[in-house]
C-alpha cells in the first residue's frame, strides 16, 4: 500500500522560478531563500519518495474564468510548464503518474468528493516555481507529481475546513493504492501578501508566526477561520493558505515539524516548512 | 453577500474578485489572459488598437489598458493574475505594477521594503 511519509509547506512566489532561472542562489539577496530550501531538498533526496501531490494554485493559466475549476486534479504521463507572458523557462516537462492519478480522482470521487480533472494542459508557478528548489531536473525530475489544483482567485473559493476534508479524501486515496509508494503531500501558498489595490505589498509577520505555529498544533482553529479573517490578517492573496490546510488534512494527527525557513525580502514571506507524522 | 467575505468593507486598498466582478469584466479579463499566449502578443504589439476592438473592449477598456493604468484596471474589475501577464508584455515586473498600484515611485516603494535589492 502506499503511504505518506511528510508534508511540505512551501510560498509559490513566481519570482522564486525567475531567481532559479538566472542562477541567483548565490546572489546575497536570494542566498537566504535558496539556503530555506536546502534541508528540505536534502530530506526528501534521502527519503526518495515516489510522488509529490501537489496542493496549488493555479493562476489563470491552465484554466480561465470562463470555466474556473474549484477543484481539479492533473492526470498525464507529462506537465508542461506553461508560459505565463514571458515565455518558456528552460525546465523539462515534470513527470506525472497516470495510474496514481486517476486512482486518487476514482477514490475522491467514490468518497463524494466530485473533483474535476484536467489532460494535456500546461501548469503554472502555482507548482512550478517552488519545485526545482527541492527536486533536481537533470538530467530528469526523480519522481512524479499529482496536481491538484484549489480556486483561490474567483470567490466563492472553497472554505479552509473544506480544503482539509479534501486533505483527508486524499489520505484515503493514498492509503488504498495497492503499490507501495512513498508520497508526500506539499500545500503551496502564502505567506502574508496582498498583491492588488493600493495595499499591495502588506505583511504581517506576527500572524504568520502564529499561522504556522497553529499548523502543527491546533489546525482546527485555521479551519475555523473564514475567508475574511485570512485577507484582514495576512493580506488579499494571503487566502491562498488555506491550501496548505489540504495538506494538514492529509497528514490528519499529530506531526512533527523538522525544518522552518521563513524570508520575507520585499512583498511575500516566503516560507518553506517539512514536517513528519508522529 | 458570501458569508465568508463579510465584514471587510472598512478594508482599504482591497477589491473582491467574485464571481460578480468577472462576470461584469469578462471580455476584459479574457484580452489580458490571452497574453499568454505568443500569437496575442505579437497581435497586441503590432497593434493595440486592432486587438483591442477585436477583443470586444469597450473604449473606457481601451484607455486603462493603452494608459497602463494599473489601478483603474484593478478598480475596474481586472484580476491581478491576468493583469500580471499584460505586465510581462509592457515590460513591467511584479514590483513596478505593485509600487504604481500604491501610487508610490519604484524607488520609494523598494525603500519600504527589508531587502530592496531583492529584485
Amino acid at each position: 500500500m502506499a503511504k505518506i511519509i511528510g508534508g511540505i509547506g512551501t510560498s509559490h512566489v513566481p519570482t522564486i522560478g525567475v531567481a532559479y532561472d538566472k542562477g541567483k542562489q548565490d546572489d546575497p539577496a536570494w542566498a537566504p531563500l535558496f539556503a530555506g530550501y536546502k534541508p528540505v531538498a536534502d530530506w526528501l533526496a534521502e527519503k526518495k519518495p515516489d510522488a509529490l501531490v501537489f496542493f496549488y494554485n493555479d493562476h489563470a493559466t491552465t484554466f480561465f474564468f470562463d470555466l474556473y475549476p474549484t477543484f481539479a486534479l492533473g492526470i498525464g504521463e507529462r506537465f508542461e510548464i506553461a508560459d505565463e507572458g514571458a515565455g518558456k523557462r528552460p525546465l523539462p516537462a515534470v513527470r506525472g503518474n497516470v495510474d496514481l492519478s486517476i486512482h486518487i480522482a476514482e477514490s475522491l470521487v467514490n468518497d463524494e468528493f466530485d473533483i474535476t480533472t484536467f489532460q494535456d494542459r500546461a501548469i503554472d508557478h502555482g507548482c512550478a516555481s517552488p519545485l526545482p528548489l527541492l527536486w533536481p531536473h537533470a538530467p530528469d525530475w526523480p519522481g512524479a507529481i499529482v496536481p491538484i489544483a484549489i480556486n483561490v482567485l474567483q470567490f466563492p473559493i472553497p472554505t479552509a475546513k473544506r480544503c482539509y476534508k479534501l486533505g483527508q479524501g486524499l489520505r484515503r486515496a493514498i492509503e488504498s493504492y495497492p503499490e507501495d509508494l512513498k508520497v508526500v503531500v506539499v500545500g503551496t501558498g502564502g505567506l502574508s501578501h496582498q498583491v492588488h489595490g493600493e495595499r499591495s505589498g502588506f505583511n504581517n509577520e506576527d500572524w504568520d508566526m502564529e499561522f504556522l505555529d497553529l499548523f502543527v498544533n491546533n489546525p482546527d482553529e485555521l479551519t475555523k477561520l473564514r475567508h475574511a479573517d485570512y485577507i484582514r490578517r495576512g493580506g488579499a492573496e494571503s487566502v491562498e493558505q488555506i491550501m496548505w490546510l489540504a495538506m494538514r488534512g492529509a497528514l490528519e494527527g499529530k506531526i512533527r515539524e523538522l525544518h522552518r525557513s521563513y524570508y520575507l525580502a520585499t512583498t511575500t514571506a516566503m516560507t518553506v516548512t517539512l514536517y513528519e507524522p508522529v | 453577500m458570501n458569508p465568508q467575505l463579510a465584514g471587510l468593507d472598512d478594508l482599504q486598498g482591497t477589491y473582491v474578485f467574485d464571481l460578480r466582478v468577472s462576470h461584469r469584466a469578462m471580455k476584459l479579463n479574457r484580452f489580458l489572459w490571452n497574453m499568454i499566449g505568443a500569437p496575442a502578443r505579437d497581435t497586441f504589439k503590432a497593434d493595440p488598437v486592432k486587438a483591442m476592438t477585436e477583443a470586444g473592449l469597450s473604449a473606457e477598456e481601451q484607455e486603462l489598458v493603452r494608459k497602463e493604468d494599473w489601478i483603474g484596471l484593478i478598480r475596474y474589475g481586472a484580476s491581478f493574475f491576468v493583469l500580471e501577464k499584460f505586465a510581462r508584455v509592457a515590460g513591467r515586473t511584479n514590483l513596478e505594477v505593485y509600487a504604481m498600484m500604491r501610487g508610490e515611485t519604484f524607488d520609494d516603494f523598494m525603500k519600504t521594503r527589508r531587502v530592496p535589492e531583492c529584485r
